[in-house]
């Protein structure tokens, strides 16, 4: 067994009290083993904060999220009056929605698709490189922040790769980095090799499930022209446009 | 909202169950246990006079760390989940009015290498963290991107709690030895060269 075997049982095994000492021992005695252990230790923590780099950027998008669905907080004297107001626009919103039971809001819409199309995303026996199959089976184990991360590797390398950029849009948008999930859904839509490119529409997902100033109209324009030129999407445009007007 | 996990996951157990699996819930267990208690973030700012950001650093650095402890089962269910977490984000929040009024940043450091090291005992872990010290991190990081694509994603799924056998199914190693043994010698070639740039350095 060489030192790095040794290093790396000792931390992901339990070690008996003689173990340990041995293992202590040697740290003291062996300045040369002593620093392949420091190098151990390092590199675990160097990728450590890597992947916590990742966790906390999704976690400020859940933040931001939640901040953006939270009610402003009203001064107490007046809250039974907005309680009543509220009610009644409850019931209003209630009646309307049962009379028009199709309507939904963009947010909605967004969400709905993104559960139906990209709970999963297919991994197929393709002539796709594993690399890709790689990344769509972190994505399908709930690694999206290391999906991204395989899918953006690919990008960089492959610029002409445009299912890793469609990927990487897709994991993106899992993890709410809507500007990144918009930026590498513009790069798709940019591809004109592509017999269908749902570029356009996949970056009309992404401004519906952000709902941000300016997004919802920026997506109906998107949904306008993929309805009027048959684009890829262009049945669901065309359903959304309806239902939202 | 389709990515809403909270109602996923509702009591502390499901969710300490979830977490300490590797399976599609555990994701959703983290951004749940994160979604949870986020009004901390509003005590930290009242109580400890932090601004938003810093406040919110202190509440993902308590997730993240609970989150580590919750895998290594060293979260023992002496307190409710709630309480746990209390305690570590005031002491983070501590540690940040410390950072802003010495300029001693500890609320960054990730639990990795304390953790690590207390496997060790003195003198030998001293020693330990004195080499550890003396490297040089930045350089390591990079070295970590010149490391070829394969090697990384092992490092990283390892590093990210998956087990030898659970990552020779995702990369389709014929055995969890054999990621091992790559594994290992993904870590001496970083090593190589972290060294030849820095013999070529110095």
């Amino acid at each position: 067994m060489d030192n790095m075997e040794y290093i790396d049982n000792y931390f992901n095994h339990p070690n008996t009290a003689e173990q340990k000492q041995e293992f202590e021992q040697r740290i003291i005695h062996d300045v040369s083993f002593a620093e392949e252990v420091a190098f151990y230790i390092s590199t675990h923590n160097v990728i450590k904060e890597q992947l916590q780099i990742q966790q906390k950027e999704r976690f400020r998008e859940l933040y931001e999220q939640q901040k953006e669905a939270l009610p402003r907080k009203q001064p107490v004297t007046q809250i039974w009056r907005y309680a009543i107001a509220a009610c009644a626009i409850v019931a209003v919103m209630v009646l309307s929605w049962m009379l028009v039971s199709t309507s939904s809001s963009p947010e909605q819409l967004a969400d709905a698709y993104i559960r139906q199309n990209w709970k999963t995303l297919d991994i197929t026996m393709s002539s796709e490189p594993d690399s890709l199959q790689f990344g769509l089976t972190l994505f399908n184990a709930g690694k999206p922040a290391a999906a991204l991360l395989q899918f953006e590797t690919i990008a960089e390398k492959d610029s002409a790769n445009f299912s890793a950029k469609k990927y990487a849009g897709i994991a993106a948008l899992r993890q709410f980095q809507y500007d990144k999930a918009l930026f590498y859904f513009s790069e798709l839509a940019k591809d004109t090799t592509l017999h269908s490119n749902p570029g356009k529409f996949y970056q009309a997902v992404t401004l519906f499930k952000r709902s941000g100033t300016g997004d919802i109209d920026a997506a109906k324009k998107l949904l306008q022209e993929i309805a009027a030129n048959d684009l890829e999407g262009s049945k669901e445009a065309k359903q959304w446009l309806r239902r939202l007007d | 909202m389709s990515f809403d996990t909270s109602r996923i996951v509702s009591s502390d157990e499901e969710l300490i169950q979830n977490l300490q699996e590797n399976n599609l819930l555990k994701r959703k267990a983290e951004d749940a246990l994160f979604n949870r208690y986020t009004y901390f973030i509003k005590e930290g700012i009242k109580k400890y006079a932090l601004q938003e950001d810093e406040s919110f650093d202190a509440y993902s650095d308590t997730i993240l760390h609970a989150i580590d402890n919750i895998r290594k089962g060293h979260f023992e269910n002496r307190s409710a989940l709630k309480t746990y977490l209390y305690r570590i984000f005031i002491n983070k929040c501590v540690d940040l009015l410390r950072k802003k009024t010495t300029n001693k940043n500890s609320v960054h450091q990730t639990s990795s290498i304390p953790d690590m090291l207390m496997l060790i005992a003195d003198p030998a872990k001293t020693a330990v963290q004195q080499l550890i010290e003396r490297m040089d991190m930045d350089a390591l990081k990079n070295r970590l991107q010149e490391l070829g694509e394969s090697c990384r994603k092992l490092l990283m799924l390892f590093a990210d709690g998956y087990s030898d056998k659970e990552i020779s199914v995702l990369m389709e190693y014929r055995s969890a030895d054999v990621v091992k043994t790559s594994r290992l010698r993904c870590i001496d070639k970083l090593r190589l060269l972290y060294n030849v740039k820095r013999n070529s350095d110095g």
